[in-house]
């Protein structure tokens, strides 16, 4: 997934926010102020965001605006965050296929 | 000190906005409240915040300006915030109202609910649906339009409705080059007697003709009569498989073609979304051609249950601007209410609007006509299919239920779990509905027969520690 950076009458041109850094799975990425933690994310080419439980099965974004609950990642610490409705901020920690059992 | 309000509109979509904004207008003093990030839900999204445009579509424009008006007419706004209950116990007067966002109010109160919750895509089950690259069209517009993304580089856009159609042109906006429409409901030549009601939808024609425009400059396949069978991928999505449809919707033998895709988009229509209205228990009725379980309502869009409107999308799919004019007449309805215009007032207004609604109405037929996905959709699932993606039940699962005895939706719920996972059912319950009435045809069950699952307080999960934090005497 890319970051589209021609701009045309249907999507004109912005300019993203910041850049910041977050910390993937122990790596470090670039994200811009601004998107969600599900699209920096997919710009860095991960696409799965969570092994299901029952089948461990790959799972990643679906309905993409929070109703689906596909996308849970664990972010600072806490399970089971939606990647989707997350908004991306600096020194952000996030676990990919970390859920705790309950 | 609970704060106490008039009216309280839930969803800030286009029904949500325009409502909240008619009422305050007229002097109710009017909450509006949304669970994302930015007022405008999925039609009048705005780019994400903290990206600065320096140019706005048309769309983004005109929600930009009835968001500013919220200021200028003193609606209290509050985004970031989920209604997670909504309550009325014995001798209350008013609504009490759930929250849940970064910080407080935990709770507010209100003397009316107009409820404005919007619509998501249908969710289609079939094999490889669960996939990580397969998603839906709310997920890609939502990438494209706010986030600015491309979500992909070979693209299957496949299901009905012209919402397909302005993915397809958002893709090949954004430099996406290899893109494939599939519209499973063959809508022409039948779609052509509804000529006359088109050209008197100016704003949608010239939307459609702009998208479709991009879809022929750039000779994207889109195929009439086509859907996704399956999509395949050992982590993610690689492959695709299409195939053309029969009139019924059946696939045809030997029509299947494989395409090398990242990316699929699932589009089959929208379904209400109705979960605070059958957390009220307000009364129900089954409508597939508006988009499955709808809540009951009288002329003044006024629920069974005193108070409590339903507006737009989230009350029968029928599209932004028919949400705008729902949204004035429920707005009008509870400034009457609180004695801010008269019955003559009300009435010249309901009625200065009503060529306007017809025309909506006119609209929503056609679409419901041309664009409701063929039932058979439902049989692309094989037997290993997930249909609840959340609790991982399968479609034998649920045919296993059905020949243990289980013919209603709360009985196949207690037997397998489907609808008890973290989406609350909202993604399977078309699929486990439609698995229910196959496996009982013999007895002609219907979806209605069937019903639908039940939804109590919190309405999305709440972390533990949340309720325990937000007692009412405590607010």
């Amino acid at each position: 997934m890319n970051r589209i950076k021609q701009k045309s009458s249907l999507i004109p041109s912005v300019e993203r926010g910041k850049a910041i850094l977050i910390e993937v799975d122990g790596q470090t990425i670039t994200a811009y102020e601004g998107e969600s933690l599900a699209a920096a994310l997919l710009a860095a080419g991960i696409s799965t965001f969570r092994i299901s439980r029952k089948t461990l099965e790959p799972r990643g974004l679906y309905c993409g605006m929070g109703i689906c609950y596909e996308c849970l990642v664990m972010v600072d610490g806490v399970h089971a965050q939606r990647a989707c409705i997350t908004p991306v901020t600096a020194g952000m920690k996030v676990e990919t296929c970390k859920e705790i059992e309950l | 000190m609970i704060e106490s309000f008039q009216l309280a509109v839930i969803g800030a979509g286009p029904g949500g906005l325009k409502a909240a904004n008619s009422a305050a207008e007229l002097g109710v003093r009017t909450i509006l409240i949304d669970s994302y990030p930015q007022p405008g839900g999925q039609y009048f999204m705005q780019p994400a915040g903290s990206f600065s445009a320096t140019q706005l579509t048309k769309t983004e424009a005109e929600g930009q300006n009835l968001i500013q008006e919220l200021k200028v007419k003193a609606v209290t706004t509050l985004v970031n915030t989920l209604v997670w209950g909504i309550f009325k116990e014995g001798s209350d007067t008013q609504w009490l109202v759930g929250l849940y966002g970064k910080e407080k109010p935990y709770y507010i109160r209100a003397d009316h609910l107009i409820l404005a919750s919007g619509a998501y895509d249908s969710p289609v089950a079939f094999p490889g649906w669960t996939l990580p690259g397969v998603i839906t069209c709310g997920a890609a517009l939502i990438l494209l339009k706010s986030q600015r993304m491309a979500p992909g580089t070979r693209v299957l856009v496949s299901g009905t409705g012209p919402l397909l159609l302005s993915v397809g042109a958002h893709l090949i906006s954004a430099g996406v080059e290899d893109v494939t429409i599939c519209e499973a409901n063959h809508f022409l030549p039948k779609g052509l007697k509804y000529a006359t009601t088109m050209l008197g939808q100016r704003k949608r024609l010239a939307e459609g003709i702009r998208y479709y425009w991009q879809i022929l400059r750039t000779k994207t396949p889109y195929k009439i009569g086509w859907s996704v069978q399956a999509a395949i991928g050992s982590n993610k999505v690689e492959q695709a498989i299409i195939s053309r449809l029969s009139p019924e919707g059946n696939p045809i033998e030997g029509s299947q073609i494989d395409l090398d895709v990242d990316l699929v988009v699932s589009g089959y229509s929208l379904t209400p979304n109705t979960g605070l209205v059958r957390m009220l228990g307000c009364e129900m009725k089954y409508q597939a051609e508006k988009g499955g379980w709808i809540p009951v309502r009288k002329e003044t869009l006024e629920t069974s249950r005193e108070g409590v409107f339903c507006i737009g999308d989230g009350a029968a799919i029928g599209g932004a601007e028919n949400a705008q004019l729902e949204g004035q007449i429920a707005a009008w309805q509870i400034a009457h209410r609180c004695g801010k215009i008269s019955a003559i007032t009300l009435h010249k207004k309901v009625t200065g609007i009503k060529p306007y609604l017809r025309k909506q109405q006119q609209f929503g037929r056609l679409y419901a006509n041309l664009f409701t996905p063929p039932a058979t959709i439902s049989s692309l699932a094989r037997d290993d299919t997930l249909l609840c993606r959340c609790e991982e039940v399968t479609l034998v699962d649920v045919k296993k239920a059905v020949a243990m005895g289980a013919r209603t939706m709360g009985e196949v719920k207690m037997l397998t779990r489907t609808g008890m996972g973290n989406c609350q059912g909202r993604m399977c319950e078309c699929s486990v509905s439609a698995a229910i009435v196959t496996a009982l045809a013999a007895e002609k069950m219907r979806s209605d027969q069937v019903g639908y699952y039940s939804i109590r307080p919190p309405l999305h999960p709440l972390p533990s520690g949340f309720l325990a934090k937000a007692q009412i005497d405590d607010v």
